[in-house]
């Protein structure tokens, strides 16, 4: 069951309390940590940036319109800030996001659960198979399956239409089953 | 309009029932796609890529721990400028609050004792116990009746029988004394509930604790001081894990078991939910064949003051066998359905 929902923990951190401040904080640092972990590769810089991106976030409440999705409105701008800093500390060279998905954002055979749809690959392989797909892939299937967000939070972080959200994740997917059929098929060929 | 065009990805995907099918969860949305699929090949390429965009892959988070999380939150909080927290509590009460609050810790603290020491149980503190599966109506001495569930218990000092302690789950039905106002209490482990006269139901199990009101108003005072005020209709949970408070309208949809006049009334509740209700009344441990009956679908009215009509009822409503050995109840699919 979800606990406060977000309308709530936004009306207590516009307030400027510290309940609300902890709550939004509670919620969110964790998400956040880990979506900025994936595109920067630090701990340093992502903790560095998150704890700055909600001090700043604090001091513009009064400051900022009406917000439709909390949790994308927190994504998009953490990201924002993140990629900056990245910038910052390469000497301003601009980074491209899909350049650094492409280099950074990877996954783990730890972060695979065992029970899968796709059982017959181990974590590691089904991890190698989704570190494949395309930048704009792999953050799909971040949203949606790590960060559990729906279709609609995910088109606006990624900046893209609800209908090509659903493409890109129908796309993904598909790309991973024939890959692993693929890889099913030689496994079994290795093994006569 | 094209017929062919509205069975899209995303006809499929944010259909519920399309849902249930791909993830195996219902028996009549499974039969009822399967029956689909049939009369419709035409869109069975869409049908698997929807089935694979709603089954998706399963994560494990690697989320910082919550130490990390409160250590960041510690290192935040002195570099904002915060306002001063109102006290929502009201003056005249909050003296009585806090006097209360260390008559409550003191009950407590005699309690705990009690429950180890059976022999500290002295003439001031009154005390009703409920075995597994016995379900008792109360009436206290200032009028107001409390239905027990089982294997739960209530006290209180005899000098204050409107401040209750409560351990398992209730239901309260406060009798109002409009002349003096009097308030009546409600102490668990996680929080005090605070009432004028009004009915309400109070759960403690599962690491959280529940409370729905029925009618009246009442405060809820959480051990960290945090004051919330409920409406009729309302749920409020307090997790004992994440420490924060939810609130939530109590409808037809909500797992909220009745259990009062002996029946739990379910809509759409998984097994599993139902099944922790049985464990905490009658002390039993459930285990289950496959994983998937965790999650199968009960609706309606199930007995609970008899074990034997409980479980068949449960076996009726979700096909399945169960068998008792000693304290174990064993779950697996009923190879006649």
């Amino acid at each position: 069951m979800e606990l406060h929902s977000d309308e709530t923990i936004w009306y207590f951190f516009k307030k400027g309390e510290s309940h609300g401040f902890s709550l939004l904080f509670k919620k969110y640092y964790p998400q956040l940590h880990v979506y900025g972990l994936k595109l920067s590769n630090s701990p340093e810089i992502t903790e560095d940036c998150l704890q700055n991106f909600f001090i700043q976030l604090f001091e513009s409440r009064e400051k900022l319109g009406h917000i439709n999705s909390l949790k994308a409105y927190l994504f998009v701008s953490f990201k924002r800030r993140l990629i900056k800093q990245l910038q910052k500390n390469q000497n301003n060279i601009p980074i491209s996001e899909a350049q650094l998905i492409k280099t950074n954002f990877t996954f783990s055979s730890e972060e695979i659960s065992i029970n899968q749809e796709i059982q017959f690959l181990c974590t590691s392989t089904l991890a190698s198979l989704i570190n494949q797909l395309s930048p704009r892939q792999k953050e799909v299937i971040y949203l949606k399956y790590y960060s559990g967000m729906n279709s609609s939070d995910i088109a606006e972080v990624m900046d893209m239409n609800y209908q090509s959200v659903l493409n890109t994740l129908q796309k993904a997917l598909s790309k991973l089953r024939k890959l692993s059929e693929n890889q099913q098929i030689k496994s079994i060929l290795k093994k006569n | 309009m094209n017929n062919n065009n509205k069975f899209d990805l995303d006809y499929f995907v944010s259909d519920a029932s399309f849902k249930n099918w791909a993830k195996g969860l219902n028996k009549n949305d499974i039969a009822y796609w399967n029956n689909w699929i049939q009369n419709n090949p035409t869109h069975i390429e869409t049908v698997e890529n929807a089935k694979s965009v709603i089954i998706g892959i399963n994560f494990n988070q690697q989320k910082p721990s919550n130490e990390m999380v409160n250590e960041a939150l510690a290192k935040v909080l002195p570099k904002i400028k915060l306002e001063p927290t109102p006290k929502k509590i009201l003056k005249k009460t909050q003296t009585v609050n806090s006097s209360l609050l260390t008559a409550a810790a003191a009950v407590l603290l005699i309690l705990i004792s009690w429950t180890s020491y059976s022999f500290l149980n002295n003439e001031t503190t009154t005390i009703h116990k409920t075995n597994y599966g016995e379900i008792i109506d109360l009436q206290l001495p200032d009028g107001t009746s409390v239905v027990l569930n089982g294997n739960s218990e209530i006290w209180y000092e005899k000098d204050n029988p409107r401040l209750i302690n409560l351990k398992g789950e209730a239901y309260f039905k406060v009798k109002s004394i409009p002349s003096t106002n009097a308030k009546f209490w409600v102490i668990t482990e996680d929080l005090k509930v605070e009432v004028l006269g009004t009915q309400f139901h109070v759960n403690t199990r599962k690491q959280k604790t529940n409370v729905v009101l029925d009618e009246g108003s009442i405060h809820l005072e959480l051990k960290n001081g945090e004051v919330t005020k409920m409406i009729p209709g309302e749920m409020v949970s307090f997790s004992n894990e994440s420490k924060e408070l939810t609130h939530k309208k109590v409808d037809i949809e909500t797992p909220y078991a009745l259990w009062r006049g002996g029946t739990y009334a379910f809509n759409g509740i998984p097994l599993k939910e139902v099944m922790f209700n049985l464990e905490t009344t009658y002390g039993l441990e459930v285990e289950y064949k496959t994983e998937d009956l965790k999650n199968l679908p009960i609706s309606g009215g199930i007995p609970n003051q008899n074990l034997q009509i409980c479980i068949a009822a449960i076996e009726k409503a979700t096909g399945t066998r169960i068998i008792k050995k000693g304290k174990i109840l064993r779950i697996q699919e009923n190879p006649i359905y």
